[in-house]
C-alpha cells in the first residue's frame, strides 16, 4: 500500500484512512491509463480545497497476493486454462508474475498475414470505397435521367397521340353507323321486295342483296362512262370556242 | 498543519466528522412510507379484490392478446415492410445538452479535456449497450438554448442544431465510427486491458456509413479540414450567430485534438498492451507488427 495522494489532516485520522484505502486504489486503476480525470476525494478535507466531484470507480480486486497460476504439465489443469487466451488474461491479471513471455500477447507471423488477408477481403481501403460510392452514385443518376428524358419525349408525343385516338374513335363510331344505316336499308329493301320480315341470314336475303350490289355496279359504270364522255366533251369544246 | 480559522465552528466540525453516507445511515422520511396491507377478513378480505369465481379469481386468465377465440388484433393486422430488418439497424443512444450541460455543470464530466464516449459512460451519463446493436451517442438538440460550454466532444452522430449550439459557444464537435469490437473497448476499457489483449485497429465504417463521416456538414472524421471550417461558417450564417474563433483560445490546444483514424484512446497507440497490475504499458518492436499496426 503506497501513500495516496490525498492530504492527510491529523484531527480525522478514521475517516482520512478510509478516504485513502479507497483513493489508493482510485490512483491505482488511473495510473495506469491515460485518463484525463483527476484524482480528488469525494468529500474536501479542508474547507481550502474545491470541490469537485469525480466518478466513482469499481475497486479492482486483482488478487495480486493469492494468484492461480495452473500448471502447465500436469494433466489434471483443463484444456481451456493451456490456451493461449487463457494465458492472455493471466498476463493482463498477474503482469509478469504469471511467468508468461510477453512476446505470445501479439500475433505471429503467420497469424498475422491470416489477419491482414481477412482484412484486405472484408475491409477495403477508404479509396477503394469511396470509387465504388462514386460508381453506384453515377448509375443511379443515369439511371434516374434515362427515365425522366423517357418520360419527358413520351409527354411530348401525348398531344398528338391524344388527338390520333380520338380520330379514331370518331371514325370508327362513323363507320358504325354507316354500317347500321347499310343494313336497316337493306332490310327496309327485302320487306319492300319480299313482303315479310326477312331473316338476314337465309340465302333469299343473301341472293337479293348480291342482285343489289350488281345494279348499283352497273351504275356506277354507267356513271363512269358518261363523265369520262362529257369530259371528253368539255375538252374537245373549249378548244375551238378558246382559239 | 494548521489551518486558518474558519467560520462555522463546532457544528462544521461535526458535520466533517461524521462518517460518510451509506445505505446504512440513512432512512426514509417517517410517514412518506405506507406499509403493504395484508388481506385479512372485513373489507380486505373475503374474495380480497379478485371478484367472483371464474378465471379472474382462479388466476386461469389466458395469455396477454388472447381474445377469446376469434382472430385477436396483433394478429388480424397484415404485416407490412416497416419494421423489416430492424434488429440489422445501427442504433444511438440520445444525448441531448441538456444532459451534457447537467452532468458538466455536476463536475461529473470534465469541459477542460476532450469528451470522449468513455468519459461519458465513465460519468454515468449515458449507457451504450453494444451487443444491442448501438454503435454509440447521438447528440440531440433538446437544451440548445440553455447550453453554455465550451467543449472539445466526439460523438459518432450530431443533428445540426446541437452541432450549431456547440459550436456558437466555441466548442468543437466531431462525429466518428467505431465498430462493435471498438466500442466495446471503448465503453469498458479496464476490462478490455485485463484481457491482456493489444489495443486493436478501429475499423472503417461501411460504405453505406462511408458518405456520412465524409460529410463536412455532419463534422465527419473522414471529412476535409478546410471544408469543415467553410461548414462551420455556413453553419453560422444559417443559425445567425457570430463563430468564435477558437484559433485565439487559451484552450486551443486541447480544443483541436483528434484522435487518428485508426485510434480507439487518446494517447494510446493500436498494438499497445497495457497491463494493470505493473502500470506498465508493452509495445511491439517487430517490423511486420508495427507495420500493421500503424497502417
Amino acid at each position: 500500500m503506497f501513500l495516496p495522494r490525498v492530504l492527510h489532516c491529523d484531527r480525522r485520522k478514521m475517516a482520512a484512512f478510509m478516504l485513502s484505502r479507497r483513493t489508493a486504489v482510485l490512483c491505482r486503476t488511473l495510473k495506469g491509463i491515460s485518463a484525463s480525470k483527476t484524482v480528488l476525494p469525494a468529500n474536501s478535507q479542508c474547507g481550502l480545497l474545491l470541490q469537485t466531484a469525480s466518478y466513482n470507480p469499481r475497486p479492482l480486486r486483482l488478487n495480486i497476493r493469492d494468484p492461480y497460476i495452473p500448471d502447465k504439465d500436469s494433466e489434471k489443469t483443463p484444456e481451456w486454462q493451456k490456451t493461449a487466451k487463457y494465458d492472455r488474461k493471466l498476463f493482463g491479471r498477474y503482469g509478469s508474475a504469471s511467468g508468461i513471455d510477453p512476446a505470445s500477447l501479439w500475433p505471429s507471423h503467420k497469424e498475422l498475414d491470416k489477419i491482414i488477408a481477412e482484412e484486405n477481403e472484408w475491409h477495403p481501403p477508404l479509396e477503394v470505397m469511396l470509387k465504388n460510392i462514386a460508381i453506384k452514385e453515377k448509375a443511379e443518376t443515369e439511371k434516374r435521367l434515362a427515365k425522366e428524358k423517357l418520360i419527358a419525349a413520351n409527354m411530348a408525343k401525348m398531344p398528338k397521340m391524344v388527338a390520333d385516338w380520338r380520330r379514331q374513335k370518331r371514325e370508327a363510331k362513323l363507320k358504325l353507323k354507316e354500317e347500321k344505316a347499310r343494313r336497316t336499308k337493306l332490310l327496309a329493301e327485302a320487306r319492300e321486295r319480299f313482303g315479310y320480315a326477312v331473316d338476314p341470314r337465309s340465302p333469299k336475303f343473301l341472293e337479293m342483296v348480291a342482285e343489289i350490289e350488281k345494279e348499283e355496279k352497273k351504275k356506277k359504270k354507267l356513271l363512269k362512262r358518261r363523265l369520262k364522255e362529257e369530259q371528253a366533251a368539255g375538252v374537245v369544246q373549249p378548244p375551238p370556242t378558246s382559239s | 498543519m494548521s489551518f486558518p480559522k474558519k467560520p462555522g465552528g463546532k457544528a462544521t466540525d461535526i458535520l466533517q466528522n461524521l462518517p460518510r453516507i451509506t445505505l446504512a445511515n440513512l432512512r426514509p422520511e417517517p410517514g412518506s412510507k405506507k406499509l403493504w396491507k395484508r388481506l385479512l377478513a372485513s373489507h380486505g378480505g373475503n374474495r380480497s379484490g379478485r371478484g367472483h369465481k371464474g378465471e379472474r379469481q382462479r388466476g386461469n386468465r389466458p395469455r396477454l392478446g388472447f381474445v377469446g377465440g376469434s382472430t385477436p388484433f396483433y394478429l388480424a393486422i397484415p404485416k407490412y415492410g416497416y419494421n423489416e430488418g430492424h434488429s440489422c439497424r445501427p442504433q444511438y443512444q440520445p444525448l441531448s445538452l441538456k444532459r451534457l450541460q447537467y452532468l458538466i455543470d455536476l463536475g461529473r464530466v470534465d469541459p477542460t479535456q476532450p469528451i470522449d464516449l468513455t468519459q461519458l459512460v465513465n460519468a454515468r451519463g449515458v449507457t451504450v449497450q453494444p451487443l444491442k446493436r448501438d454503435y454509440g451517442v447521438q447528440l440531440v438538440d433538446e437544451g440548445a438554448d440553455i447550453f453554455a460550454a465550451k467543449i472539445n466532444i466526439e460523438v459518432q452522430r450530431a443533428s445540426e442544431g446541437a452541432i450549431a449550439a456547440i459550436e456558437r459557444n466555441g466548442g468543437v464537435v466531431t462525429t466518428s465510427f467505431y465498430d462493435p469490437i471498438s466500442l466495446g473497448i471503448l465503453i469498458k476499457p479496464v476490462p478490455f486491458f485485463l484481457r491482456g489483449q493489444p489495443i486493436p485497429r478501429r475499423m472503417l465504417p461501411g460504405e453505406d456509413m462511408v458518405p456520412y463521416y465524409t460529410n463536412a456538414e455532419n463534422r465527419g472524421y473522414l471529412a476535409d479540414p478546410e471544408k469543415i471550417q467553410q461548414a462551420r461558417l455556413a453553419l453560422a450564417q444559417k443559425y445567425g450567430y457570430i463563430l468564435p474563433d477558437i484559433s485565439k483560445d487559451e484552450l486551443y490546444h486541447m480544443l483541436s485534438m483528434r484522435k487518428d483514424v485508426r485510434q480507439i484512446f487518446f494517447g494510446l497507440a493500436p498494438g499497445w498492451v497495457v497491463n494493470m497490475t505493473e502500470k506498465k504499458i508493452l509495445k511491439p518492436t517487430d517490423e511486420k507488427l508495427l507495420k500493421y499496426y500503424s497502417s
